[in-house]
């Protein structure tokens, strides 16, 4: 038996949830969460079995994929679409975190969410829906069948965000949420269209042959091709919350804690930079927008990174990390294809998807220790927490190996990805000086996301006890267990460079590092890169120590000086996105709306009116003949009659 | 014999006659007599015609004419006799509701 | 074999009409009545259905004379002519359903009851005529004959402005269809083929000298765009729905508005392929400009009605776009957009209704967090309008892709000009959602008396939300019937484009 085969099981699997859920969830203990967990493992048996398989074949055909596929849709005689599976290493990568996390975030939900009463079932269902959609588009075998699920997981982030609609605030971030994606998914859509029309097919085999094997390269409508890949990046911005797409994911907290872990870190958001990784075939065909990636990944790791500087919520600042962590991956696939077109290898295109199935681990434990503190202090603002971690032995342990993994302290997972992405950058600076500037940036923000990280752990597990911490307890085992899982894996999933020969050489575009585990090691430490990014994140450490446990360094005085304040101000109000947003929708879009109502009333249906006001206002005057007066009829039948006699007898000679 | 003129023109006259009366005339009898008067001048011609044609179809005509007038004068009386008792007039100026 | 099922399809509505009529006060049976008469066609079009040969043209045909006169020196027949083929059929399905829905939903309406019913069936009637004629006189008898009942729906059972909605919408439509009708002689005295078939004139009549054919058009054009509706024609259409009763509503917006892009497709450009290829840039522009304009109206609008209202208009000008590309794709895509959009407007406009009977309001600003007391209502609501914003997996979706699609093949990168008004359109649906089922419990109107919905209007919401689903998920079910249809009508207009590049 093939397992292979039954990968289109995985994404099935989660929608049967779904269903059950959505029918019978409110008869069922904690609103069908058993069903859901079932779905969730099976998926995930299923996901990883698929993967290793897919892992272990025999390498001699790296960049074959295994593919199966029937007709969906016919639309005419030479365009048809189809549904189906396209199994290749990402894709099993893939598979293998998305479905840990999802199983783990499942059970964790059970603790999470025990007390929602009836809204429990929706929860449940919602996130088995969203479970199909990452399942999907992770499998999915051409870019409008990714782009069905991705849409579906677009609504389920929009349902989750929104799941206490009764908040305006929630119900308001998850409206937000859908539009600013779905500007994104304009241009996606755009992009697959432009895709669509110029090659006449959309799966992924039979575009990326065209793009790998033409090696004259001149078959290809290019200038089209550049515009469509940039356009389905735009589509990955908005999903991946890349600037200036980015600011729907702080508010997107509005969710669940769950819910944030879940989509908003650890799958969902990751789709942008899959959807990158997916399509490199094409996009190391232009260039031109690989910079593109590359810099927007640079100017939005720092930018983010900023912003979580000062951020008093919790998971606020979880979520600013998030972009930039997501930035840092764009920013070494833009690197990464440049390099191949320039210079022949590919390291980013490794580093970048080494770096999110790292982080989706070490982020998602992040969130679910917020969620577990949150759980346990019911609120989200720092500035009410402290000391937690006598009161929560394991969370503030879990979160502690997370925070380190982030920062990039060795030997933690993030230090091996973050290590690699930077140089990745540094190598293309070979072809464009302008990486040397966005490896720069990169190298800074690791220092920012040391640095925030510790002013959060610090801020919430240590110093002085908290107003919101006096009742605090652990958290039920339901949430502690997959907790104490994932730390394990955010500590220990760096190692997958390591094993066996290695993830570089199962995940690479082009030809992999050719070089044994050892080599690798001595590679990473005998430069100097290495040992500056670990000293900045280790300065950011101490930083935020002084500041937050010793107090030592206080920056009251900057903050409040007129400068100081200012740029506080601006972090705090995310450089006034939200103002943008709003004042486009308020003050551009709506007004413009209310003209062309009114537009609508007075002109359009003003001319409508106008004319069938004038007709029965030239009936009512004509009416005014009819005097009722027998002896005015009489004389106008005579006159008539002469008027009528006389024409006769001039014109007809009568 | 007298020429078909005569005949015609005297037909004319009649007809101008009634026709000055239904235009002028207030009392709404007045104006039924008139409309007889325009009645008897179509008579005259459809006889004159008849006699100078050598063919009765025209005085049959006039019969049925001479029939269908003595209908409408009941028909109108009828009216101005109603007019009469609901208004106290039959000054058909007077009587304009069937305006617009 | 039977040879009389299109026939029966008209008889059984019609006979239905009169026997619910004749119930007067006598409600349940009128309603009995309407429920059966209106689910017999449903049943015979499933039927049909099976036994239909895709790709295999007109089917079921029945010709009859009916009247056989002469004209001057000329002889002309009129026939009793009725078909389908992958473009009606579907078309028919679509009437079906959506009147069977219509009839449920009003199961409990207590004013007039029978005649209700009786005027739904009527409807229903009338449009399986014009799917289903063969005959111009028959297509134009039965065209005008719709606009009856659905007067009598607005003027009797319509809200406070009745009066001026129901004879706006009367008098526009029928104007337009009057321009309608002497196109549809002009097309008879050039084909001169002394008779009104269809498939007997489409064969004369794409030679009419080019001059000619453009004022053929205009006349068609002005008799269809009015119905679809596309700005500016389309002031009736928020009129007439807004003060329209729910089940009419559905009708209106699901299957009347269908009559018109129907009437471009199987009519104006068989026949008339030269103008259309002249009038190619100019529906783009009509296109183009509803589907923009209508998104911003629905961005104002306050009553909810009104805005799914505008929202129809927007969703024809979908319709209008796949038209103009010619294309096989696109003018498949715009059937189907037709097929779509009567299903997602079937369920919005339902939904509008359960607000108004619970609420007692459709003004947004007066409504909020409804989702608390009418869940049901909410998920069927946001089903309905994620459908609407064309949400993959669910059937606008399709319609919209492929629209798009044509749209890039067949006239580039102004495709842009449209997109706009995709992000436009999710901001004004999920903005109605977030005010009007989200947040909290509004206290502007009194909430003690909101209901769920009762159990028919949840049969008629969650049947039609089950089909938005089916056919997202299987748009091969009905795409498939339209397209060998898009297919020949493409041929024949790009060969008359062939013809005129070579002159």
């Amino acid at each position: 038996m093939d397992i292979l085969q039954y990968a289109w099981l995985i994404p099935l699997l989660p929608v049967l949830g779904f269903i059950i859920i959505g029918f019978f969830g409110g008869r069922m203990k904690e609103g069908g969460a058993p069903v859901a967990i079932i779905a969730a493992a099976s998926a995930c048996v299923l996901s990883i079995w698929v993967g290793i398989e897919i892992l272990l074949r025999d390498l001699a055909t790296p960049d074959e994929a295994f593919v199966m596929q029937t007709t969906w849709l016919q639309l005419t005689d030479d365009l048809t679409i189809e549904f189906g599976i396209y199994l290749d290493n990402l894709t099993a990568m893939m598979l293998i975190f998305v479905s840990i996390l999802i199983f783990l975030i499942f059970v964790y939900s059970i603790g999470y969410m025990h007390e929602e009463g009836a809204r429990k079932r929706r929860y449940y269902a919602e996130v088995c829906l969203f479970a199909t959609g990452m399942f999907g588009l992770v499998v999915a075998s051409n870019y409008l069948e990714m782009f069905i699920f991705w849409e579906i997981m677009g609504l389920c982030s929009y349902l989750l965000i929104g799941f206490w609609n009764h908040r305006p605030s929630a119900a308001s971030a998850a409206k937000k949420a859908f539009l600013v994606t779905r500007v994104g998914d304009v241009m996606l859509m755009t992009g697959i269209i432009i895709l669509f029309i110029e090659f006449g097919d959309l799966n992924y085999t039979h575009l990326f042959d065209r793009a790998i094997v033409d090696p004259s390269m001149g078959t290809l409508p290019w200038d089209n091709l550049q515009i469509a890949m940039l356009l389905i990046f735009g589509g990955a911005i908005g999903k991946s919350a890349q600037f200036p797409l980015h600011d729907w994911l702080p508010d997107a907290m509005e969710g669940p804690t769950t819910v944030s872990a879940l989509i908003h870190a650890a799958t969902m958001v990751k789709g942008g930079v899959y959807l990158v990784a997916r399509s490199f075939p094409l996009y190391v065909q232009v260039p031109d927008v690989l910079l593109v990636i590359a810099i927007i990944g640079g100017v939005t790791a720092i930018f983010a990174a900023s912003m979580a500087l000062n951020n008093m919520n919790i998971k606020r600042v979880l979520a600013y990390s998030t972009i930039s962590q997501l930035a840092y991956m764009m920013l070494a696939l833009g690197a990464g294809g440049y390099a191949f077109y320039y210079l022949g290898y590919a390291d980013g295109y490794s580093a970048s998807t080494f770096h999110m199935f790292n982080h989706a681990f070490f982020k998602a434990l992040l969130f679910l220790c917020a969620g577990s503190v949150i759980h346990a202090v019911g609120t989200e603002d720092m500035r009410k927490m402290g000391g937690l971690s006598r009161k929560m032995k394991v969370t503030s342990i879990a979160m502690l190996v997370a925070a380190l993994s982030i920062s990039g302290i060795p030997p933690f997972s993030g230090f091996w990805s973050k290590d690699e992405v930077l140089a990745s950058v540094w190598n293309a600076a070979e072809a464009n000086s302008m990486f040397y500037l966005l490896w720069a940036l990169g190298a800074i923000t690791a220092f920012m996301t040391a640095f925030y990280m510790f002013r959060l752990w610090f801020m919430t597990f240590a110093g002085e006890e908290g107003e919101a911490c006096k009742h605090a307890h652990e958290s039920p085992a339901s949430m502690a267990g997959p907790l104490v899982v994932l730390a394990v894996f955010a500590f220990s999933s760096g190692f997958a460079l390591f094993i066996g020969d290695g993830f570089l050489s199962r995940i690479f575009f082009g030809h992999a590092h050719d070089i044994t585990s050892m080599e690798l090691l001595g590679e990473i430490f005998t430069d100097w890169k290495t040992y500056l990014s670990v000293g900045l994140a280790v300065a950011g450490i101490v930083l935020a120590y002084y500041m937050y446990v010793k107090r030592s360094v206080n920056v009251d005085n900057v903050i409040t000086s007129p400068g100081g304040a200012k740029v506080y101000k601006t972090l705090q109000q995310r450089y006034y996105f939200p103002q943008a947003f709003d004042g486009i929708g308020l003050k551009v879009i709506y007004p413009v709306a209310k003209v062309v109502d009114y537009f609508d009333k007075n002109g359009i249906d003003g001319i409508v009116n106008g004319v069938s006001g004038s007709i029965t206002g030239f009936g009512r005057r004509l009416s005014k003949a009819q005097t009722g007066n027998v002896h005015n009829y009489a004389a106008v039948v005579i006159a008539g009659l002469s008027v009528i006699l006389i024409l006769a007898y001039l014109v007809g000679g009568l | 014999m007298i020429p078909i003129e005569y005949f015609l023109g005297f037909a004319a006259i009649l007809f101008v006659i009634g026709a000055y009366g239904v235009m002028t005339a207030k009392n709404g009898i007045v104006v039924l007599m008139s409309v007889e008067i325009m009645l008897n001048a179509a008579n005259m011609n459809f006889i004159t015609f008849s006699s100078f044609f050598n063919d009765s179809r025209g005085q049959a005509f006039a019969l049925i004419s001479m029939a269908i007038a003595a209908a409408e004068v009941a028909v109108g009386l009828a009216i101005l006799l109603n007019l009469y008792k609901s208004r106290g007039t039959t000054d058909i100026d007077e009587v304009n509701i069937m305006r617009w | 074999m039977f040879d009389y099922w299109l026939t029966m399809l008209i008889l059984f509505p019609m006979l239905g009409a009169i026997l619910a009529f004749m119930m007067g006060s006598r409600t349940n049976w009128a309603r009995a009545i309407a429920v059966a008469f209106s689910a017999i066609p449903l049943v015979i079009t499933l039927f049909l259905f099976t036994q239909f040969n895709m790709g295999g043209g007109m089917q079921f045909e029945e010709q009859y004379v009916w009247i056989s006169t002469a004209l001057g020196d000329k002889a002309f027949t009129i026939y009793w002519s009725l078909g389908v083929d992958g473009l009606s059929l579907p078309m028919v399905l679509l009437t079906t359903l959506v009147t069977f829905i219509a009839v449920v939903f009003s199961w409990d309406v207590s004013k007039r009851g029978s005649q209700y019913f009786a005027l739904l069936l009527a409807m229903n009637a009338g449009v399986m005529g014009v799917f289903m004629s063969m005959d111009y006189f028959l297509f134009y008898i039965f065209w005008e004959f719709t606009l009856i009942p659905m007067f009598f729906l607005i003027a009797i059972w319509g809200g406070p402005r009745k009066a001026y909605s129901s004879i706006k919408f009367f008098i526009y439509t029928h104007v337009a269809s009057l321009a309608m009708l002497l196109s549809i002689f002009a097309l008879f005295f050039e084909a001169s083929t002394g008779n009104f078939l269809m498939k007997d004139i489409a064969q004369v009549a794409p030679n009419i000298a080019k001059d000619l054919q453009l004022m053929i058009f205009a006349g068609l054009f002005i008799g269809f765009a009015v119905k679809m509706p596309v700005v500016p024609f389309h002031t009736w259409l928020p009129d007439a729905h807004v003060e329209a009763p729910t089940a009419g509503s559905v009708l209106l917006a699901a299957v009347m508005l269908k009559m018109g892009a129907y009437g471009l497709i199987r009519i104006a450009l068989p026949n008339l392929p030269v103008a259309a290829l002249e009038f190619q840039m100019f529906m783009f522009a009509i296109a183009a400009i509803s589907i923009v304009y209508a998104t911003f109206a629905c961005l104002a609008q306050t009553d909810l009605k009104k805005m799914v209202a505008f929202s129809s208009v927007g969703h024809m000008g979908f319709v209008m776009l796949g038209i103009a590309t010619l294309t096989p794709l696109g003018l498949t895509a715009a059937s189907f957009q037709m097929f779509a959009h009567g299903l997602i407007t079937a369920v919005l406009f339902m939904a509008c209704g359960v607000i108004q009977h619970s609420a007692g309001t459709r003004e947004i600003p007066l409504l909020g967090g409804l989702a608390q007391k009418m869940p049901n209502l909410s998920a069927f609501m946001m089903i309905g309008f994620m459908a609407s914003l064309g949400l993959p997996s669910l059937v606008g979706f399709v319609s919209e892709f492929a629209t798009f699609l044509a749209t890039y093949q067949a006239f580039g990168m102004l495709v842009w000009v449209v997109l706009i008004s995709v992000p436009l359109t999710a901001a004004y649906h999920l903005w109605a959602m977030q005010r009007s089922i989200f947040g909290p419990l509004t206290d502007k109107i009194d909430t003690s008396h909101l209901y769920d919905v009762h159990w028919y209007e949840a049969a008629a919401l969650g049947t039609m939300c089950l089909l938005l689903l089916v056919f997202g998920v299987f748009p091969g079910l009905i795409w498939d019937y339209f397209s060998p249809y898009a297919n020949e009508l493409a041929d024949l207009i790009s060969s008359f484009a062939s013809c005129m590049g070579v002159i």
